[in-house]
């Protein structure tokens, strides 16, 4: 399945209304917010129709699965969204995991667990709250909001260390950039050691800059963001990937894909791409294997991709990150999300 | 005292929202403590132990309370039993420590609920018996656990 889905859902007294655009959705937040009130409406509509008194309008299905015999309901629902709530045990399960990477429906799933096996964004993880939008006395309108954002600091930083969630060409090419300012940059081999190599770094002075590939880094997100909100002196920025950053540089010869980046979900097939990371970096690899110069590979950096043209685009495109000068922490007009 | 397993529990109510529909007592909804949670975190007013007033569903009974507030009704109800407070959001979590205070309750946290960047607290981690009193102490801790977590 591909593309952006908007889905309404809507009784007398509460309204949804909001977009889907990739293949795994977290509802998460606050409890009372009205994830379950959601799922139940749309299994309601699903089960008797108009007699149930719920309107769900979207340009596919959109249905929920339960307890009893989901194996065979995902394997035989195609095109579909398809809404899971919390108490399923499924949700963590292997199976459930292998099912969601190579299904052609979106999941829009709410939880608060991590799901490690499922690689789902950061920028779609959402809470639910009560907008004044659309206000009638009668009916509360609740409105669906990013938990996360690219970066969690809303000024400019200027880093003091750096620590990236990759261990091959994202760590090079953000050591590269480290040397030449001067400061330090250790690689935490791994999503789920971000918090430990994290902490090994607390005690140095200034701010520790955190890149990690947004596209897949859901499931860490929640440890590492009560994390920083205890550390105090960390910012993470979590762009799509490593690999969506060299592409959005745009300066790779003969590299056209500003129409793809614009839109991703237009161009990505959740039965071939379990995540948006996976897609990039197939893209940035078909794009330039038949360039000796610029073939790139996870595993090691072509030394192009460190000449001065890339890393001052990138530089550009991680605008409020301060890589070409010297000094501390946050500027003055900096302020925490 | 409120003692945390991290992870998989053996003998935890995974589902709370099932159980506590199959065994809730209408009483446990009228205590004040019960009526200030429900106020607190779902905006509701109990009306009596059959009957709450939702501002978003209108009169509902105790079965279509938030799946937070149930969980806590049924910890604080239930003290020897393990329930799954991850179907609790942060909003609950004040209140899972003010039950802590009043009895020991164990809980299992299959994810990093946060009690308060600046909230103290005595908690008892079972996995491996650390006390910790503050999330600078329990979130390296927590994490450790939560990334062992083994997947079924």
């Amino acid at each position: 399945m591909k593309g952006a889905h908007r889905v309404i859902v809507e009784s007398r007294k509460v309204k949804y209304d909001f977009i889907i655009k990739r293949n795994i959705t977290i509802l998460t937040g606050d409890s009372g917010s009205g994830k379950t009130v959601l799922i139940d409406l749309i299994r309601e509509n699903r089960e008797y129709g108009s007699d149930s008194g719920v309107q769900v309008s979207c340009d596919c299905a959109c249905r929920t699965v339960n307890n009893e015999d989901w194996e065979r309901q995902i394997t035989e629902t195609s095109n579909s969204i398809i809404f899971i709530d919390e108490g399923n045990r499924f949700l963590t399960s292997k199976k459930f995991a292998e099912l969601v990477q190579k299904s052609d429906n979106y999941f829009v799933l709410a939880t608060r667990e991590k799901l490690p096996m499922l690689p789902y964004s950061v920028s779609e993880i959402y809470g639910f709250r009560v907008s004044g939008k659309f206000h009638e006395a009668r009916q509360t309108y609740n409105e669906i909001y990013h938990l996360y954002g690219e970066i969690s600091e809303k000024g400019v930083i200027n880093p003091q260390y750096v620590v990236t969630e990759d261990s091959n060409s994202g760590y090079e090419f953000f050591a590269e950039l480290s040397k030449k300012r001067n400061i330090s940059c250790v690689s935490a081999n791994g999503k789920s050691n971000m918090i430990a190599s994290l902490r090994n770094v607390k005690h140095k002075k200034g701010i520790c800059l955190a890149i990690v590939d947004g596209a897949a880094f859901g499931s860490e997100m929640r440890d590492v963001c009560e994390y920083m909100k205890v550390a105090g002196n960390v910012v993470l920025y979590a762009p799509e990937s490593f690999e969506w950053l060299l592409l959005s540089a745009n300066v790779i010869p003969a590299v056209q894909v500003s129409a793809i980046l614009e839109k991703p979900e237009d161009y990505i097939d959740s039965r071939e791409y379990a995540s948006w990371e996976k897609f990039f970096t197939a893209l940035l690899i078909a794009q330039t294997q038949s360039n000796p110069v610029w073939a790139y590979s996870k595993r090691k950096l072509p030394g192009a991709y460190l000449s001065a043209k890339m890393t001052g685009a990138v530089k550009k495109i991680m605008k409020r990150i301060m890589w070409d000068v010297s000094g501390e922490g946050f500027t003055e007009s900096s302020q925490k999300n | 005292m409120l003692t945390i397993i991290y992870g998989n529990a053996k003998n935890s109510i995974y589902n709370t929202s099932v159980y506590f529909k199959n065994t809730y007592e209408p009483e446990w909804l009228e205590t004040d403590l019960a009526k200030e949670m429900i106020q607190d975190i779902d905006g509701s007013e109990v009306i009596s132990g059959g009957c709450i007033n939702s501002p978003v569903l209108g009169m509902i009974p105790p079965e279509r309370l938030s799946g937070g507030v149930k969980t806590l009704l049924l910890i604080l109800n239930e003290p020897d039993r393990i329930f799954n407070a991850s179907t609790c959001g942060d909003n609950c979590a004040k209140w899972i420590l003010e039950i802590g205070k009043q009895q020991d309750v164990t809980i299992n946290l299959r994810h990093m609920m946060s009690f308060g960047k600046d909230t103290k607290f005595e908690i008892v981690i079972q996995n491996g018996g650390e006390i910790v009193h503050s999330m600078e102490e329990m979130i390296p801790i927590a994490s450790k656990y939560l990334n062992a977590m083994e997947q079924e």
